[in-house]
């Protein structure tokens, strides 16, 4: 399981997600409902980035100084020298230096031994747990539910590229997708034509009421997006150039951050954001793969937060940074890890309380050889639904009691 | 004239066991009605004279990828690029030729399964190899070919099994032998994937060639425990223990029920498995074709962009590998997000509501529009615009056109080309109703 990227990792079961059937509108509706309404400065918005393939969680945020994590992985790990201090005796793989000027500017929370009970160390399964949560089996994702808990409007929740992820599946309604190309949307007779297909039907089953929809929201969603897609990207101006130089070349995930900026930075009313990396299972060569990965993430994280300060949205904005699993604290002998339990959780943002939360689990405290879980995930969503979606976790995550106050 | 629930069983029959119906072929299995149908399509010669007409791809041992900036690099890369276009053609083009596509179907349905990626692989052979060995035991026996596919190159190398030594097992096979290919996910345990790992030591793979060299000394030779049991295994022994073990009949009945009764609606009926008490594929296959779920009207499924493409291809009379640019096909797919050697990882594509995006609306209608130009639309052309509509469900296999679409087709009948657009767009078209 080496390629894994953005638009795929949908497991097969999350993403047949399906419930009763969609209410009925018509074109007319839809289109009012597409109509440019820009979200009020102050609102709150929410980006994901998902990343696939199970991110090795102790080479993130390194205990570089313990003699164990030194002893058990001698192929990969880390140096003194190649990390950077956050205090507490942890340190930040030294390819996030972006993350880490925020860190020391205090809008960098870390979550740490974050996972959930009975870790499953499945891709599948695990990855289907973080986007539904939910322990065991769910047709819909936690975001997709919220989607379902707001006034229907497809620019609500909007995902990066071609396939949804189940994060955004819900019973009735799910979020958008958005190519990176932007939409290229039918015009003249072929438009009108299109349209009609649009149409619900008294006589469609629940997926032909999807197909239809998904064609109403091809027009709806682009005629609000397609001329700000065509804007160019607003400027990062407070970058340091060290950061800006995209060393690596222009990645998928900054393309897709980039998207997002344009959007966010026009004003769509869209609270919600879900873009993606692949390529962390690192099953082998782990160190070189792994640490070129972070440095996308952290350029494009750091890029992307320059360009809301430059757009006033960056005291609305929070960057979740999650992945499926940590890894194995003991390397194998390909110079990689294979799948563990917990890891560490990044929230980013100017309403971030910036510092460590959660306990680092102790590494001479192994269960199985496996880190122990710390934190619960539901306890970052929990009070990421009340603080930055204004909306009571119990309706996305039923009776769950734990929060983590990582809000100013 | 045949009623509505025969007209659904056998349209699914056509699209979910074979890959959509070519000109006048709906009709025809309509007036000989489902047991004809489910006779002819549920059983597959292993040779197809359609099909087989095209000969082999062009794929062959490239060797080792020479040095960066050496003076080979580019002849290497361009070999490679060709091999890969041709192998991606010539299955596509299988798919849409086929006369009993049901092997092709299961052939995609096993690709889907063992879910090895030519992204990582980047070699044409040992792919064009493995998919010779799903195409070969596609509808045979399962001991068989997971036997075959634990000593398949392509899938080592994916799963980093050549990594995987006695020193320090590589758990990446062994996890997903058990979890994605034979047992299904929690059917074992942490510790059986650490013990199976160590069964699955000692293989190497030479790339290029698709070789895979079991290397004694580099094999655990100890006992392991595995589900309960205690021995020593070698990846044959651990692949017959595994397809022996009833969890294996669940499994594959299950992920067939997925992709072709519903992936919405679980497996409902456990007396399937006993089809597969010998692990016979083929006798599984015809149970699920007969089973009364293939009729109910709950059980729709999206067409996948590949089911889409090519029941569109074969009612069109279009052949991918002849198309006016065949890359646009390739692009398209890509866009869509499913490209045949590339699932997107080792759990193969997803279903339904992935399909349904707005963005595939986008592409979907992009695509249909260069289809339409390029393939044969005498089914309707050749009529009067009154019979059109009805024509078109019975040419493209569609179970009844809803009173929307038949609206918006009304509006088109004057131009064959864009009522076929608008029908190859339509949900009624993009889901399996």
């Amino acid at each position: 399981m080496d390629t894994i990227t953005r638009r795929q990792f949908l497991k097969a079961t999350g993403a047949g997600a399906l419930g009763a059937a969609a209410m009925s509108l018509s074109i007319e509706e839809i289109a009012n409902a597409a109509i440019t309404r820009p979200l009020p400065l102050g609102t709150p918005i929410l980006v994901v980035v998902t990343l696939y393939g199970g991110n090795d969680g102790l080479n993130t945020v390194v205990p570089v100084n313990d003699s164990i994590y030194q002893s058990l992985r001698p192929g990969i790990a880390y140096k003194p020298e190649d990390v950077l201090p956050l205090g507490e005796n942890l340190y930040l793989n030294g390819s996030m230096s972006g993350v880490h000027s925020l860190w020391n500017k205090n809008q960098v929370a870390i979550v740490r031994g974050v996972g959930y009970p009975n870790s499953d160390r499945s891709h599948f399964s695990s990855m289907a747990i973080w986007q539904s949560g939910i322990l065991g089996a769910a047709k819909t994702g936690w975001l997709g539910r919220w989607v379902e808990s707001q006034p229907e409007d497809p620019l609500l929740a909007i995902s990066l590229g071609s396939v949804l992820p189940p994060l955004l599946a819900g019973n009735k309604r799910s979020g958008s997708v958005l190519p990176l190309g932007g939409l290229k949307v039918p015009n003249g007779s072929l438009a009108s034509d299109c349209m009609k297909l649009g149409i619900e039907s008294r006589n469609d089953n629940l997926l032909q009421t999807m197909a239809a929809r998904s064609m109403r929201n091809l027009f709806a969603v682009s005629s609000d997006i397609t001329p700000i897609l065509k804007a160019p990207a607003p400027a990062a101006p407070d970058l340091p150039t060290a950061i800006g130089g995209n060393a690596g070349g222009d990645t998928n995930l900054s393309q897709q951050l980039d998207i997002v900026a344009k959007l966010v930075t026009a004003g769509a009313p869209t609270r919600v954001w879900s873009v993606s990396l692949g390529g962390f299972d690192t099953h082998a060569d782990e160190k070189g793969a792994q640490s070129i990965l972070l440095g996308v993430v952290s350029q494009g994280i750091s890029k992307f937060m320059s360009q809301m300060r430059a757009s006033n949205r960056s005291k609305d904005v929070v960057v979740l940074v999650y992945s499926e699993f940590g890894r194995r604290v003991r390397g194998n002998a390909s110079d990689g890890t294979d799948h563990g339990t917990s890891g560490p959780v990044f929230l980013l943002g100017e309403k971030v309380k910036g510092g460590f939360y959660g306990e680092q689990p102790s590494l001479t405290n192994l269960k199985n050889d496996d880190l122990a879980v710390t934190t619960d995930f539901r306890d970052i969503y929990a009070s990421v639904l009340e603080k930055v979606l204004s909306t009571p976790a119990e309706k996305i995550l039923g009776n769950w009691k734990g929060r983590t106050p990582l809000f100013n | 004239m045949a009623t509505i629930a025969e007209r659904r069983r056998i349209a699914r029959l056509v699209h979910r066991f074979g890959f959509g119906p070519r000109p006048g072929e709906f009709s025809t299995l309509l007036a000989g009605g489902f047991d004809q149908a489910a006779e002819k399509y549920l059983n597959a010669p292993l040779s197809d004279t359609f099909a087989d007409f095209q000969g082999e791809p062009k794929v062959s041992d490239v060797g080792k990828r020479p040095a960066p900036n050496s003076a080979n690099i580019v002849a290497y890369a361009t070999e490679k690029r060709a091999q890969l276009t041709s192998l991606s053609f010539w299955w596509l083009d299988r798919m849409v030729l086929s006369e009993h596509s049901l092997r092709e179907r299961m052939t995609w349905f096993w690709h889907g399964h063992w879910a090895t990626s030519y992204q990582k692989v980047d070699d044409a052979l040992p792919i064009y190899l493995q998919n010779q060995t799903l195409r070969r035991n596609a509808l045979g026996n399962f001991t068989q070919m997971s036997r075959e596919m634990v000593n398949d190159a392509a899938l080592i190398f994916w799963l980093d099994g050549q990594t995987n030594t006695v020193k320090a097992p590589n758990e990446n096979l062994s996890r997903e032998l058990m979890e994605l290919f034979t047992l299904g996910v929690n059917r074992y345990s942490e510790d059986d994937v650490k013990e199976t790992a160590k069964a699955l030591t000692g293989y190497k793979v030479d790339k290029s060639s698709g070789k895979v060299t079991f290397y004694p000394k580099q094999h655990f030779t100890g006992s392991i425990r595995v589900l309960g049991t205690q021995g020593a295994f070698d990846a044959n022994s651990l692949s017959d223990f595994l397809v022996a073990r009833s969890d294996c009949a669940l499994f594959i009945t299950e992920r067939l029920w997925y992709r072709f009764i519903s992936s919405m609606n679980p497996l409902s009926d456990l007396s399937l498995t006993s089809s597969f008490a010998s692990r016979d594929i083929s006798a599984l296959v015809k149970a699920i074709g007969r089973h009364p779920a293939l009729g109910n009207p709950d059980n729709s499924m999206v067409k996948s962009p590949i089911d889409w493409l090519i029941s569109s291809a074969r009612a069109l009379s279009i052949t991918p590998s002849q198309f006016s640019n065949p890359n646009l096909i390739r692009n398209y797919l890509d866009l869509l997000g499913q490209r045949p050697f590339f699932p997107p990882n080792v759990g193969g594509w997803p279903a339904d509501q992935a399909w349904l995006s707005t963005s595939s609306a986008q592409y979907r209608i992009q695509f249909a529009t260069l289809l339409v130009k390029e393939g044969d639309l005498t089914p309707i052309s050749s009529l009067a615009q009154n019979k059109r509509i009805d024509a078109l469900a019975d040419w493209l296999g569609i179970v009844e056109w809803s009173s929307r679409t038949r609206m918006a087709l009304n509006g088109a009948t004057r131009d064959p080309a864009r009522l076929t657009l608008l029908a190859l767009c339509s949900p009624e078209y993009v889901v399996s109703a």
